[in-house]
């Protein structure tokens, strides 16, 4: 299963790549993209299994990001986790209008991250 | 400017560096500050837009800001690198993001974050509107969180 990590921060990208990785989730299977038209376009290429998706990001954002996966036949049940510093209620209201499977709200890491996470993952 | 705008930025900053960096620090009193452009060194700063407007500036010390971003990352950095310098735009992202929960009276939307380092820098602060400092402690060294918002 590939695992689509999309934040523009490589600080981000790397502590959610960790946490993953702890959990022995192959190196092989994770994929880093840095905003989301970058992600659009392995998405296209790629069969991919769980996206991590942070909000705010230059050229496509979080948002129209998980519009744009929803509209596209194989991810219209993909997990879409966005987990973005984005802590209002009416940020939530709109990506899961949009169609998040889940919202979870930054600053998070490790173990909490992993928990949150793991319901998504075929090991 | 009015207080209760300033607490939702100190809750977000507490929470951000001791559960997620791992850092205590202790917020100390706000204060106007007179010379907005009286800043450290680095700089992460993250423009307000929506119902409101303002800023939010997180500024550290060069050397505040490369400890902080290697403890939160758990990778020691020895020089303001840009992995640093990206490290320093995602906490304060996290603590304009965090501080809207607690500013429900409006929509506030948040920019992306852009950093400025240097000794002599000017940022341009919303106009006519004060600016407030926290200033924190940590083990690390001070900081602070520098919020401009207008009341609505």
């Amino acid at each position: 299963m590939k695992i689509l990590v999309i934040d523009d921060s490589g600080v981000m990208r790397r502590i959610h790549k960790n946490t993953l990785t702890e959990h022995k989730i192959k190196e092989n299977d994770i994929i880093e993209a840095v905003d989301g038209q970058e992600a659009l376009e392995i998405a296209t290429k790629e069969d991919i299994g769980l996206f991590l998706i942070d909000w705010n990001m230059p050229k496509v954002d979080g948002l129209k990001l998980v519009k744009a996966l929803r509209a596209i036949d194989k991810y219209a049940e993909t997990p879409l986790i966005m987990i973005t510093s984005e802590a209002a209620k009416y940020n939530v209201m709109e990506a899961v209008q949009a169609g998040v499977t889940n919202y979870i709200v930054k600053p998070i890491r490790g173990e909490t991250l992993w928990n949150k996470l793991s319901k998504y993952i075929d090991t | 400017m009015q207080a209760k705008y300033i607490n939702p930025f100190v809750k977000a900053t507490v929470a951000l560096f001791q559960d997620f960096v791992g850092v205590d620090v202790t917020a100390g009193k706000p204060y106007l500050r007179k010379d907005p452009n009286d800043l450290e060194e680095v700089s992460g700063i993250i423009g307000l837009a929506g119902e409101t407007v303002g800023a939010v500036v997180l500024s550290f010390s060069r050397e505040s800001a490369i400890q902080v971003v290697s403890r939160m990352e758990r990778h020691t950095y020895q020089a303001l690198t840009n992995d640093v310098i990206d490290g320093v735009g995602e906490l304060v992202n996290i603590i304009a993001g965090n501080a809207k929960k607690d500013l429900n009276e409006f929509r506030i939307d948040i920019s992306l974050p852009g950093i400025v380092t240097g000794s002599s820098y000017q940022i341009h602060w919303p106009e006519g509107i004060p600016v407030i400092a926290i200033p924190f402690d940590s083990e690390y060294g001070h900081f602070s969180v520098n919020v401009s918002l207008r009341d609505m």
